[in-house]
This record gives structure tokens, C-alpha cells and sequence, in this order.
């Protein structure tokens, strides 16, 4: 009874002043409605950056590199001192780059739970020539369906169709902007010339514009058994396996495991692309930096609207005191009033960080596949946002309620 | 009418150190007896307020001994006299602190409700009679910024008496009160001590007052003559 006592007291005091209760309220409500706009913005970018990275790039790249071999079998053999070895004219041997037996990894990289999707890419960088016009650029074999799974290609397609690939055993599929530059249409005829000097006629059966200006400008997609022919390699052939998996996040772990029944190069998107990471972690840092730098603002108004309380209050204090209300019931009597004025605030800080939120998503903002500016609600955020809001309220009630509870009667009494 | 002792004070001494050391109870003892109603009067300045507060708990900057219901209190802590006060003392101060906030029954019922003995309702009752007796009818559910001086202090009074305590202080608990509400203060003191055995201690400075009551302690100096 004593208990709900001292919070009919906080009660009174504060709907006595309830401007400086709706004032302190507002300060932890900016807070909290902050921290949620500016988390959900920043992972709203966040996500659109990634989306646009992950539309041509996957989680995880099998791939096998000539590695600068250092074999010297000269210097190896004739390693005694005061011997001069002089080779002249020395020449690199061309080892061979790709996968050979690409079935067998992907099979087995597909028994893994963690696996999305699983393609294989025949990859070569070519000459496109239409007429006099000649570019340089690259093609990408590929198988349709997983491919698909991966990046979503089709859905990339604006003339012609993703499958045309599977019927037409010629057929290629163009980036809009080099298709421009070659000056093709839709059933025209291109040529494609290898680097090693293979020459093949192909039919425009698609054209594809994606966000990434560079990949319009410079890529065309064949039937990877097209790609094989083109470049002579065998029906089991692949320059590339691209992985998805399920937690992009968690790449490192992956790999470890796949790591002993692969004997090729893996590498997480996270190592092709550091800059993406530290990109996100920055923004991620920027959004929780001002949200909280804008919680501690309303931190110190919390304190100082509860030290004016405090020493409005002090006689009435004292009088409390004087009939027999303890320190702690005292302090539970403003850490009473600081706990509502943050649950208030949290609560209407969390509605007006989502609305403010909506609203952003209403404000138009077309570059790079975008219509408007992007939001992207986690949970996590609303939830720390109401931690933090709290704790910060709970903090700044406190100090002034420990000098309430220590309050000496007879001093403000005797006057 | 048993004669057990209520209170008592050995060797009260006091200074006050702001702004010079100054001595202004120079070692006082008294005893007072279960049910006696007792009345202090002195000049101005003579250390009336002084001793009282020292006789109330609130005041623990003191030497010497004092003892309520047998219980030794000098040297407890705060929160432990808080919660003696809140049982065993009421208290009127010179000056009527009410909290300005709360309607006049609300302060009356405030102590009983942190002592937590009986029901809302039943304190509810309590302070509604006990208002009444004190001539507050229809006052009850004014906020206490509302009311007069002398309202304001039969509402202080009015609190002081709601948790039953054995021990009542008032520090010229009728001061800003007619003669009549005087005589009444005066009257329900004297049933309380008379009937319920509650040992009631005035300052005050008013002669009928003190000869009202059953025994006066007068003050000089920091001393009782
Ligand atoms: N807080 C204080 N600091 C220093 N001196 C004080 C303080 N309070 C009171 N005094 C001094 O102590 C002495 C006794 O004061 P006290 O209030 O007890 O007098 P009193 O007998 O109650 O007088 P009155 O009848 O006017 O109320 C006075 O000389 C006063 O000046
Ligand atoms: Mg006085």
C-alpha cells in the first residue's frame, strides 16, 4: 500500500506541472523517434546498396587463377654457392585457369544445408563486333535457372526473353547501352571474337538493362554450352561457381567448411568487396552516433527538468519526510515520474520514428533503380531504441532523486 | 489512569554553527508521562522550535539521550526514524507545511497511507471525521493552496492525529486560529490525551493555551527554569 502510495504522489506531481512533464516527455521522444528514423534510413540504404551490389555479385566465387608459379627447377637443382646460374630468355608457363570438373563441386557444395543457390559461369572477355563497330567487353555464359536464382537476370530482360537462351543455341543477350553502341535491334546478328582468335556469328534474342552502368555497357550472357564451344573448353568446364547462401554475414564460417573438399580459390563477397563492408558499417556507425548524441541532449533536459522539480518540491519534500515517507520512498516517487516520462516518451517516440519514417519512404528519389527514399524497419532497432530511451530517462531521473531522498527535513523546515 | 513514561530527554545539548557557534540548548531533561499534555512557553528565541524539532526525530545533530515508548533514538538512521515518526509522532509545525498539490484529505490520509495499516477506505473515513471535528466540513476535496491560514492549519493538525500517535507535537499548533477553533484544538487535545492516552507536547505562546494544559515547561536561554 505504501508502495502505490508514493506513485499516486508521483502521480500528482506530475499532472501538477504537466508542461514540463509533456516537455521532458518530448525531449526523450525526439530521441527514440530519431534513433528509429535514422536506423531504418541508413539500413534502407544499407539494403538498396546491397541489393544493387548482389544483383552481379554472389556470396560466395569458386574459382581457379594462374598463380605467378615460381617453379625454377635450375636454381633448385644447382643451389650450391659460388655457382652462376644465367637463363636467358626466360619464358612464364600458361597453366590452365577454370574448373575442369565443375559437376563434382557443385554437387558437392550443394549437399551443404546452407546453400541457396549453386551456378556455374563460363566467363571471357571478348571483342563484340556489328559492322565496322568493334567493343570490348564480356561474356558470360550461364546456366539459365540457377543463374536466375542467383541474380534475378530475368527480370533484368526489357526486350526479348531470359529463356530465348535455352532455344536459340546461338542466341546472345545484350547490356542495353553496348547494344546501342554496336547499334543492334532485337534477331540482328553479332559477332563475337576470343582472345585466342575464335571468331563466332551470334543472334540478339535479348536485351537487358540492370542499375549498374557498367555492366550495360560492357556485358552479353550466352547459353554456357554456347560459351564452352566458344571458348574450346569441355562440357564440364566453368571459369567461376557462384554460391549463395542463406546469412551473407556468415561467409566465413562457410567457407571453412567447404574449404577441405575444394581444391581451388574461395572467396567471400566480403574480401572482393571491402569497401561495400566498410561502407555499411560507416553509416551504421553514423545513424547510432547522432541518435544517441540526440538521446543524451534529451538526457540532460530530463535532468534539469527533474532537478527544478526537485528543488520546486523540496519543502513538500521535507514535509513527506517530516510525516514518516523514507529516502527510498522518495527516490520511488521520482524515479516513478522519470519512468513514465520514458515509457511515454519511448512509446510515442517509437510511433512518430515510424511515421516519420513512412513518410521519407513517400519522397521521391529515382537513381539507381530506386522510385523513393529507402526504409528498412529491423526490430532490433525499435526495441534499442526503447532500451535506450529508458535507460537514458532512468539515468538522468536518478542523480536528482538521490539528492530528493537526501534531503534533510529540519533544514527546509526550521526555514 | 496509568503513568508510564512517554518521553524523555537527558542532557539536551545543542549548537548552531551558522553563521557563529552558538549553543541554544544548554542541557535540557524532561520526562513526559503517558497521556500528560504538556505545554512549553518561553520568550522568542529562547529555543522552543529548537528543542521540539530535537523531540520530533527530524533534528539529530544533538548530544544527550532521547527515548520514546522506551526505544533509544538518538543514533538511528534516518529511514529508521522516518518510519518511527510516521507510527509512533504527529507533528505541527510553526509554520503549516501542507503539499499544495493534494486536496486537504489527501494530506490527512498521506501518512496513514504510507503507514499502511488500514484500507483506503477506512483511512478515507478516518480523515473525513476527523476534518469534521475540526470544523473542515465541506473543505475536504478543496487543494490545500485553497484554503485559509487557519484552515490550512486544522488540516495540519488534522494529519498529525491520523495514524494514532502516541506522541503529538505542535509548535504553536493554534496560532493562526480564532479563539474559538483555538478552544476546540485545545479541547480535542485534552479528550486525546484523557481518553487514548496520547502524550500531546505544545509550544506556545498563548497563556490560555498553556493554562489549559496539564503541566508547563518554560524556557529561558536554551534552558528549562
Ligand atoms: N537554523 C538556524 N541557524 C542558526 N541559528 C538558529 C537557527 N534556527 C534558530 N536559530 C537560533 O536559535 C535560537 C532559538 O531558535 P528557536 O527557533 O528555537 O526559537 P523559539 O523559541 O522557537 O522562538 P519563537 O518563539 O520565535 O518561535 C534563536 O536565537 C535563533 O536565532
Ligand atoms: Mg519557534
Amino acid at each position: 500500500m505504501a508502495k502505490s502510495t508514493n506513485i499516486q504522489i508521483a502521480r500528482a506531481y506530475l499532472t501538477s506541472k504537466i508542461w514540463q512533464t509533456f516537455v521532458a516527455v518530448l525531449g526523450v521522444t525526439f530521441g527514440v523517434s530519431m534513433y528509429i528514423f535514422m536506423n531504418s534510413f541508413m539500413n534502407g540504404v544499407n539494403k538498396t546498396q546491397d541489393d544493387l551490389a548482389f544483383s552481379a555479385l554472389s556470396h560466395i566465387r569458386i574459382y581457379n587463377q594462374d598463380n605467378m608459379n615460381v617453379y625454377n627447377p635450375i636454381e633448385s637443382q644447382f643451389n650450391q654457392s659460388k655457382t652462376i646460374i644465367n637463363i636467358l630468355n626466360r619464358k612464364n608457363i600458361q597453366y590452365t585457369t577454370g574448373l575442369n570438373n565443375s559437376s563434382s563441386i557443385v554437387s558437392s557444395v550443394k549437399k551443404q544445408t546452407e546453400v541457396i543457390a549453386v551456378a556455374c559461369q563460363v566467363n571471357s572477355s571478348v571483342f563484340f563486333r556489328s559492322g565496322s563497330k568493334k567493343v570490348n567487353g564480356i561474356i558470360s555464359g550461364v546456366e539459365l535457372e540457377p543463374e536466375d536464382e542467383l541474380f534475378k537476370t530475368s527480370s533484368t530482360i526489357i526486350q526479348g526473353a531470359w529463356n530465348n537462351l535455352q532455344t536459340h543455341k546461338t542466341g546472345i543477350i545484350l547490356g542495353k547501352l553496348l547494344a546501342e553502341k554496336l547499334g543492334l535491334q532485337i534477331n540482328n546478328s553479332v559477332n563475337v571474337l576470343t582472345s585466342d582468335g575464335v571468331s563466332k556469328n551470334y543472334m540478339v534474342v535479348g536485351i537487358f538493362e540492370s542499375n549498374l552502368k557498367t555492366m550495360d555497357e560492357t556485358k552479353a550472357y550466352l547459353n554456357i554450352t554456347a560459351a564452352r564451344q566458344l571458348v574450346g573448353e569441355n562440357s564440364d568446364y566453368a571459369s567461376d561457381i557462384l554460391v549463395n547462401i542463406k546469412d551473407r554475414d556468415n561467409t566465413a564460417s562457410f567457407i571453412q567448411k567447404i574449404t577441405s573438399m575444394i581444391p581451388y580459390q574461395i572467396e567471400s563477397w566480403q574480401e572482393a568487396n571491402e569497401q561495400l563492408v566498410a561502407g555499411s558499417e560507416l553509416r551504421n556507425i553514423i545513424a547510432i552516433a547522432v541518435s544517441l548524441t540526440i538521446l543524451l541532449v534529451a538526457g540532460f533536459g530530463i535532468y534539469n527538468i527533474m532537478n527544478m522539480t526537485i528543488n520546486e518540491k523540496i519543502k513538500e519534500i521535507a514535509i513527506l519526510k517530516a510525516t514518516g515517507f523514507s529516502g527510498n520512498d522518495i527516490m520511488t516517487i521520482f524515479l516513478t515520474q522519470a519512468t513514465v516520462i520514458g515509457l511515454l516518451g519511448a512509446i510515442v517516440g517509437v510511433i512518430m520514428g515510424y511515421g516519420m519514417s513512412l513518410l521519407i519512404t513517400l519522397v521521391p528519389f529515382t537513381i539507381a533503380g530506386l522510385e523513393t527514399l529507402p526504409i528498412f524497419f529491423r526490430a532490433q532497432d525499435f526495441l534499442l531504441a526503447v532500451v535506450f530511451g529508458i535507460l537514458t530517462t532512468l539515468i538522468a531521473g536518478y542523480l536528482p532523486s538521490r539528492k530528493a531522498s537526501k534531503i534533510d527535513p529540519v533544514i527546509i523546515i526550521r526555514g | 489512569m496509568e503513568k508510564t513514561t512517554s518521553l524523555e530527554i537527558r542532557n539536551l545539548i545543542k549548537y548552531f554553527h551558522e553563521p557563529e557557534t552558538f549553543q541554544v540548548l544548554k542541557g535540557v531533561s524532561f520526562t513526559a508521562k503517558k497521556g500528560e499534555f504538556l505545554s512549553i512557553v518561553g520568550k522568542s528565541g529562547s529555543g522552543k522550535s529548537t528543542l521540539l524539532y530535537v523531540l520530533s526525530t527530524m533534528d539529530t545533530d544533538y548530544e544527550g539521550t532521547l527515548q520514546i515508548n522506551g526505544d533509544v533514538l538518538t543514533g538511528k538512521t534516518q529511514n529508521q526514524l522516518a518510519a518511527f515518526r510516521n507510527k509512533h509522532i504527529g507533528f505541527v509545525f510553526q509554520f503549516h507545511y501542507l503539499l499544495p498539490e493534494f486536496s486537504a484529505l489527501q494530506n490527512v490520509m498521506l501518512p496513514a497511507l504510507k503507514l499502511g495499516k488500514l484500507s483506503t477506505e477506512e483511512i478515507e473515513h478516518k480523515a473525513y471525521e476527523s476534518l469534521r471535528l475540526l470544523d473542515l466540513e465541506g473543505q475536504e476535496l478543496k487543494n490545500a493552496n485553497r484554503l485559509s491560514g487557519g484552515q490550512q492549519q486544522r488540516v495540519a493538525i488534522a494529519r498529525a492525529l491520523i495514524n494514532n500517535p502516541s506522541v503529538i507535537m505542535g509548535d504553536e499548533p493554534t496560532g493562526n486560529l480564532d479563539s474559538k477553533n483555538s478552544r476546540a484544538v485545545q479541547e480535542i487535545f485534552k479528550q486525546l490525551a484523557q481518553e487514548h492516552g496520547q502524550t500531546i507536547i505544545c509550544v506556545t505562546h498563548d497563556p490560555d493555551f498553556a493554562n489549559n494544559t496539564d503541566r508547563i515547561i518554560e524556557m529561558q536561554d536554551g534552558l528549562i527554569v
